[in-house]
């Protein structure tokens, strides 16, 4: 659980002719075991925004503060692609990010590659697994480290319908046992609507546009009609917004 | 928000900073480049007579005086003429078996005959043929000649048969269904097609062909850079030697980077287009 | 292919011999060598017939089998004298041992000169176009170079083995380093993975392949490079014994010589480096065979003007 704070926001790459406004003005508060979905058009800014909060890209201006109770939080990461050390097994991919490896550590490890049904994997190397099971070792390997904060960068936008939708079920499954803060990039609004207590959207050139809680009990059903409503209004809200023409 | 109030201004500003930017990148890159000049030849114009002596390692400066004093006397000319001679002919004949066995090798059974040849000749020193051929021959022209063609028709052969091999089919088949005729496909379609390939083979082959022509001039030759290289150390003449060593690399030089490239910028303008969209 | 003969339902009858024939492979294969031989023998009986005194001059393959033998068996024959100074073990153990030594220190300050390059635009430029020369500039001008100032011995074909050697341990290892897996380095931030840990399994695997082109490339040109050295200015050596067959116009000799080479960097390929490597890259998916063709032609320019170079 974390504690999410950004003021006045600014990012800015590049100068001259190749800046390139990333970020513009965000204001944002995040608190408890919430999940936060994050949509918006291609280019505006969403991996840019994680890559702050998990600071590989440092701010222009403006300050993030991401605390549990008053400590630094630890941050666990999804990339969009899996991002595996291809010359490590799967178990040694594990490891590689853990704090300190110990017998107990293993054992979490393996506990965590056991969620995502790759118990029986940890001594293949990526390169001999599927780009779903990659994926899931990604997952595993963000929550083995036992986070305060997991950022998802559209883990799931390589995959087929079929693999992702049952690793959606696996980590909404993960988000309920284990009571973290996640802030989960996508382009789909289904998905959003379907993993998250509150959706940002973003617009080109980085502005936050609208912050909207949606209230469904859990576990949502895609085909469910609430679930569909709740959709529906999102998309309605986009067009509100004219993101769609933009 | 405010750069909408003042647009020009703030422009032309940032255009500045970033073309200062760039400048200064250049300006940094070529100080670097040309302060690894002063320092390499100046390590070796102060290396020479201090740390080896004049005679052994002569400094820039004797080089280009000697170089001078070759290029007058007629002499460099006359080795130059007998080396490209000796390439020209070596890596046409080279080039013409090479295209051969590239093409017929489009057939299975060939290509297994000369799989091993091939191998071989990309892989043997070309030591070995020039005291082979040196033996045999002695200082007749069939020496450098077979070691020529010997050590580069593979480089040939094995763009031909890559390039054959990755054929536009579905150009081919365009070009029949317009009823384009066979000579208007090959002009049009197969040669520009082939083209690069060839030139790579050619540019491989020929970076070889030099090399190895200067080597069996040393051993077995009269005339030539690779023989005035010979003569030069075994007379223990340093600046000569060091001065031909110079003007042979030039020479190569001069043929890669600017020979081939003007052919390659000439002929291959549409592959660029192709790169840049 | 099994599934293309299923399909055929004239595969159950006889394939006529002269298809066969047609669709192997290892009988042209087996065929090139024969031809050869046969070329060989035939042309050397009818020179001989024209030009008789050409006995010495012209090996009969038998000759070189000879030879080649006579030089194998040689330690294990008492009281057989070599007919050169060495045999053939003591020969090619005194040029692997130069070749050795010259090829650490074209490994050490490559690889300083090439991370270096890598990382630092200025030291790139500094060095950029010295190193393009040396890779351009062919091994003899170095073993004749080295021969002049420092004479007979070991020295000469040691220098050489680092100067033919050295620029492309320089470009490969610069190579890698530019090379460098960004993603990954950002992952590992990600998860405050400490430096040096990221820089073990990160950075060192990442360099590894280019490291192990670096180690092939400068194995074989400086091989080359000392051989030609060793015909110049050893005395003892593989190259000092090619030269001395030449001198005595015996041109079995040198084709002999020729094939121990060819023997000897095969052994090396699959006893060492196909070793080395399956250890090294076992993460890698298994590609059935690499094509020469690929391993000349792939990669960026000067890479790829390297291979040219290292083929002399
Ligand atoms: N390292 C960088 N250097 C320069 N520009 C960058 C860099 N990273 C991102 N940008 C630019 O910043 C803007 C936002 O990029 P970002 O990757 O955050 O978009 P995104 O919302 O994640 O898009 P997508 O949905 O396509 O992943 C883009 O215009 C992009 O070109
Ligand atoms: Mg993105």
């Amino acid at each position: 659980m974390a504690e999410i704070k950004i003021k006045n926001l600014h990012k800015e790459f590049g100068v001259g002719d190749d800046k390139v406004v990333a970020l513009v003005d965000v204001n944002l508060e995040i608190e408890g075991d919430v999940f936060v979905s994050i949509v918006g058009p291609s280019g505006c800014g969403k991996s840019t925004l994680l890559n702050i909060l998990s600071e590989i890209e440092t701010p222009t201006s403006g300050t993030v503060s991401i605390t549990n109770k008053g400590h630094a939080a630890l941050p666990g990461y999804v990339f969009q692609a899996a991002r595996l050390l291809p010359w490590r097994t799967v178990m040694d991919n594990l490891l590689f990010v853990q704090e300190e490896v110990t017998d107990a550590v293993r054992a979490r490890c393996q506990k965590y590659l056991d969620m995502v049904h790759l118990g029986d994997k940890g001594n293949k190397y990526p390169g001999e697994l599927s780009g779903g099971m990659q994926q899931r070792v990604g997952i595993a390997r963000a929550f083995s480290v036992e986070p305060d904060v997991m950022f998802m960068d559209e883990p799931f936008s390589h995959l087929d319908a079929i693999t992702a939708r049952s690793l959606r079920r696996e980590l909404h499954e993960m988000w309920k046992a284990t009571n973290k803060t996640i802030i989960f990039v996508t382009h789909d609004v289904g998905e959003a609507v379907e993993l998250s207590n509150r959706i940002l959207v973003f617009a080109k050139g980085g502005v936050l546009k609208d912050d909207i809680q949606v209230d469904l009990p859990f576990p949502r059903d895609p085909s469910d009609e609430q679930v569909a409503i709740a959709k529906a209004n999102v998309l309605k809200k986009f067009e509100e917004l004219d993101l769609v023409a933009t | 928000m405010v750069a909408a109030t003042d647009p020009d201004i703030q422009h032309t500003t940032e255009e500045q900073v970033a073309q200062q930017a760039r400048r200064k990148e250049l300006v940094q890159r070529w100080f670097w480049r040309i302060l690894g000049y002063i320092f390499f030849l100046g390590v070796w114009e102060y290396g020479s007579g201090r740390i080896l002596e004049e005679a052994l390692l002569p400094g820039p400066t004797r080089i280009i005086k000697t170089f001078g004093e070759l290029w007058a006397g007629g002499k460099m000319l006359d080795a130059f003429q007998a080396t490209t001679f000796r390439i020209a002919v070596g890596f046409g004949l080279s080039f013409i078996i090479g295209l051969f066995i590239g093409l017929i090798s489009q057939n299975r059974w060939w290509e297994a005959f000369f799989r091993d040849a091939t191998l071989i000749s990309l892989t043997a020193p070309g030591l070995i043929w020039a005291l082979i051929t040196a033996i045999i021959f002695g200082n007749r022209i069939a020496g450098p000649i077979i070691t020529i063609v010997l050590t580069t028709f593979a480089l040939v052969s094995v763009n031909v048969y890559e390039g054959v091999k990755s054929l536009p089919k579905d150009l081919v088949d365009m070009g029949k269904a317009f009823r384009v005729d066979v000579i208007g496909r090959n002009r049009h379609i197969v040669l520009p097609h082939l083209a690069p390939y060839l030139f790579t083979g050619v540019r491989f082959g020929f970076s070889i062909a030099w090399k190895v022509t200067v080597l069996t001039e040393i051993f077995s030759s009269g005339r030539g850079i690779g023989f005035e290289m010979r003569t030069s150390s075994q007379l223990f003449q340093m600046d000569e030697f060091l001065t031909w060593i110079l003007a042979f690399f030039l020479f190569a030089l001069f043929l890669e980077k600017v020979v081939l490239q003007a052919f390659e910028n000439r002929y291959f303008r549409w592959r660029q287009g192709v790169a840049a969209t | 292919m099994t599934t293309a003969t299923a399909q055929l339902p004239k595969s159950t009858k006889p394939v006529s011999l002269v298809t066969r024939w047609k669709r192997s492979t290892w009988i042209p294969r087996v065929l090139f060598p024969i031809t050869i031989l046969l070329f060989w023998q035939v042309g050397m009986q009818v020179i001989r017939r024209i030009w008789p005194f050409a006995v010495d001059v012209l090996p009969t393959p038998m000759e070189v089998v000879d030879m080649m033998w006579g030089e194998i068996i040689n330690p294990f024959v008492e009281g057989k004298q070599a007919i050169t100074r060495e045999n053939l073990y003591l020969t090619f153990g005194r040029s692997l041992l130069r070749l050795g030594s010259g090829f650490v220190i074209a490994m050490v300050i490559g690889t300083i000169i090439g991370l270096a390059m890598g990382l630092s635009k200025a030291v790139d430029a500094f060095f950029h176009d010295w190193v393009m020369a040396l890779l351009a500039m062919p091994a003899l001008a170095w073993a004749l170079f080295t021969g002049l100032i420092f004479g007979m011995g070991n020295r000469s074909p040691i220098v050489t083995v680092v100067l033919t050697g050295i620029p492309f341990v320089i470009v490969n290892v610069r190579e890698g380093v530019r090379n460098t897996p960004r993603e990954l380095f950002d992952m590992a931030n990600a998860f405050k993975v400490p430096r040096n840990r990221a820089t073990r399994h990160v950075l060192i695997p990442s360099l590894m392949p280019f490291f192990f082109a670096a180690i092939r490339y400068a194995f074989s040109i400086g091989w080359k490079g000392l051989v030609i050295a060793e015909v110049f200015s050893g005395q003892d050596g593989a190259g000092w014994t090619i030269k001395f067959y030449y001198d005595a116009h015996r041109a079995h000799g040198i084709i002999g010589y020729a094939f121990f080479f060819v023997i000897f960097a095969l052994l090396l390929e699959k006893l060492v480096f196909e070793k080395i490597s399956n250890r090294v890259f076992k993460w890698r998916p298994k590609t059935t065979d690499v094509a020469l063709v690929e391993a000349l032609f792939d990669g960026p320019d000067d890479a790829a003007s390297a291979t040219a170079a290292a083929q002399i």
